[in-house]
């Protein structure tokens, strides 16, 4: 049974000629890490939502074999920004505990405790979110998706905002669950860096699906260039330089 | 004042403004985070019409409005999602509309209404046993449903997306949000008033949060200061022969203010701390 088989999909907003994104197919099997590129504007926000079931869409999207909302709340999702009042005194604490049940389980708190203990937020829990740092942040957004032990995570640019440092946080963290947990991992990203070294799968999007595979194979100048429509600028990143010792690899500016 | 505590007007007052205090102020948690006052204000505005309409039939004014107030909150919610217009909007229309229809309802009435006074600024030492009853039923029924989704709108406020990944189904709990917001607006109009009502809904919920350290104490504060409100209005209104209604709104504006001030003056002196 594939953890995520999309098949034909196609969302259209209102009011607009062309679609979203059109004809969208592709598989992902269980405990895999499959990252979605492509430039601002192709779609990898509204591939995930329509997965998520938060817009309509024409198609077919399966979760583990069944439709998605019976996969609620075992699919975990982290959105790249949150519009929220920073003024609300909502602590840590109280933002990862919002999906668990009214009365929690004690399985619920074991998952509490473990998540918060292995993403290094435990003494910022009762801090307000509106005090919280940008990396600091995102490990709240990660750390709420995975409280209730989501079987498939969706992350919307789990990088924007953050520093190099907080990137390989929670890149190390996705690769950790996804070899220990068997959790399947579908990621929007920019990062081509980091697509590189994590992602056993890449997806090219621009509205339509261009490619897909294992990275080696998909990531071609000619195909970023098609993709992107020139080749796209690299910067480096010192610590991947650090810590191999070799050339860096790029991310897309 | 011990004495006055056996006269029974003087126990029902007491009884309606601690129970409305207690709903609108833990409600007015979720006005304030979800930045909804002008709605309250909208329903508690356009539920003269209700009013007007018991007025005139002789039915019981407060279960008419309350009637009227409920079914505006449902077809609010409909119109947002079906209008391209922002709520704001529509409730710019909702509030004079049913407000100027309840007016000219009442003009039907023949003779002076004596009441529309007490329904507009409030009146809760006139409160009767039958609309005690109203109160009571609205707040009984709305109370174990805001505990019981507590949680789930706190999340559907905050991230909407993501409550309704964790199967929570969002639109089914805003539409019961707003129809508890409409019945408890309804249910505090003999306190507070339709002109007023925004002070029970709104001020002890933004006081809490300037001084809350999370949203649990947010929700454990507002009700406090919510029936401390009505109760040093209510004794102010009873010692000083003063309209009850605004003596509420009054005691409840200067607690926001008094709060404003110290907080505002503690950060003012970290401030200095932190240059020197």
């Amino acid at each position: 049974m594939h953890a995520l088989e999309v098949s034909d999909l196609t969302v259209r907003f209102e009011g607009q000629e062309l679609p979203a994104v059109a004809s969208v197919s592709f598989t992902l099997e269980e405990g895999t890490i499959a990252v979605l590129i492509g430039p601002n504007g192709s779609g990898k926000s509204t591939v995930l939502k329509a997965i998520l079931g938060l817009v309509p869409y024409e198609g077919t999207v399966r979760v583990f074999g069944g439709p998605v909302g019976a996969s609620y709340p075992r699919i975990g999702y982290v959105p790249q920004r949150l519009a929220f009042d920073q003024t609300l005194p909502l602590t840590a604490r109280e933002a990862i505990r919002l999906p668990l049940p009214r009365r929690p389980r004690e399985e619920d708190e074991d998952s509490f405790r473990h998540v918060t203990r292995i993403l290094g937020i435990e003494p910022i829990l009762d801090r307000p979110l509106g005090a919280l740092s940008g990396g600091q942040w995102k490990r709240v957004l990660l750390a709420r998706a995975l409280v209730t032990r989501p079987r498939l995570l969706l992350l919307d640019e789990p990088e924007a905002g953050i520093d190099v440092t907080g990137e390989e946080t929670i890149y190390g963290f996705l690769e950790h669950l996804v070899a220990e947990e068997r959790i399947t991992a579908l990621v929007c990203s920019h990062e081509l860096e980091l697509v590189t070294e994590y992602a056993d799968v890449v997806l090219c999007l621009n509205r339509r699906l261009l490619g897909s595979g294992a990275p080696e194979k998909v990531l071609t100048p000619e195909s970023l260039s098609s993709l992107f429509g020139a080749t796209p600028a690299l910067y480096l990143h010192h610590h991947e330089a650090h810590r191999h010792g070799a050339a860096p690899r790029g991310s897309l500016l | 004042m011990s004495a006055a505590l056996d006269l029974p007007f003087l126990q029902r007052a007491l009884a309606a403004g601690i129970l409305v205090g207690l709903a609108t102020s833990f409600l007015g948690v979720f006005v304030v985070i979800r930045r909804s006052a002008f709605f309250g204000d909208a329903v508690a505005h356009a539920s003269l019409a209700g009013v007007a309409l018991g007025v005139v039939t002789g039915l019981p004014p407060l279960p008419v409005a309350a009637g009227v107030g409920v079914g505006i909150g449902l077809a609010l919610n409909r119109f947002e999602r079906r209008s391209r217009l922002p709520i704001d909007t529509i409730l710019g229309f909702v509030l004079p509309f049913f407000m100027g229809a309840g007016i000219l309802i009442l003009s039907l009435a023949p003779g002076y209404q004596p009441e529309l006074l007490s329904y507009l600024f409030g009146s809760i030492l006139a409160v009767g046993p039958e609309s005690l009853a109203a109160i009571a039923a609205i707040v009984l029924v709305a109370a174990p449903l805001l505990l019981r989704y507590r949680g789930a709108l706190v999340f559907a406020t905050f991230d909407p997306d993501g409550a309704r990944v964790s199967g929570i189904r969002v639109d089914r709990l805003l539409v019961l949000y707003q129809v508890l917001l409409a019945a408890v607006v309804v249910a505090s109009i003999k306190v507070v008033g339709i002109v007023l009502v925004n002070a029970l809904l709104v001020i002890p919920a933004a006081t809490a949060k300037m001084v809350a350290r999370s949203v649990r104490q947010m929700f454990l504060l507002a009700p406090i200061l919510g029936v401390g409100c009505v109760l040093a209005g209510l004794a102010a209104s009873y010692g000083l022969d003063l309209p009850s209604g605004p003596s509420i709104a009054v005691t409840a504006g200067l607690l926001f203010l008094a709060v404003w001030a110290y907080v505002s003056g503690r950060r003012a002196s970290a401030l200095k701390g932190a240059r020197t």
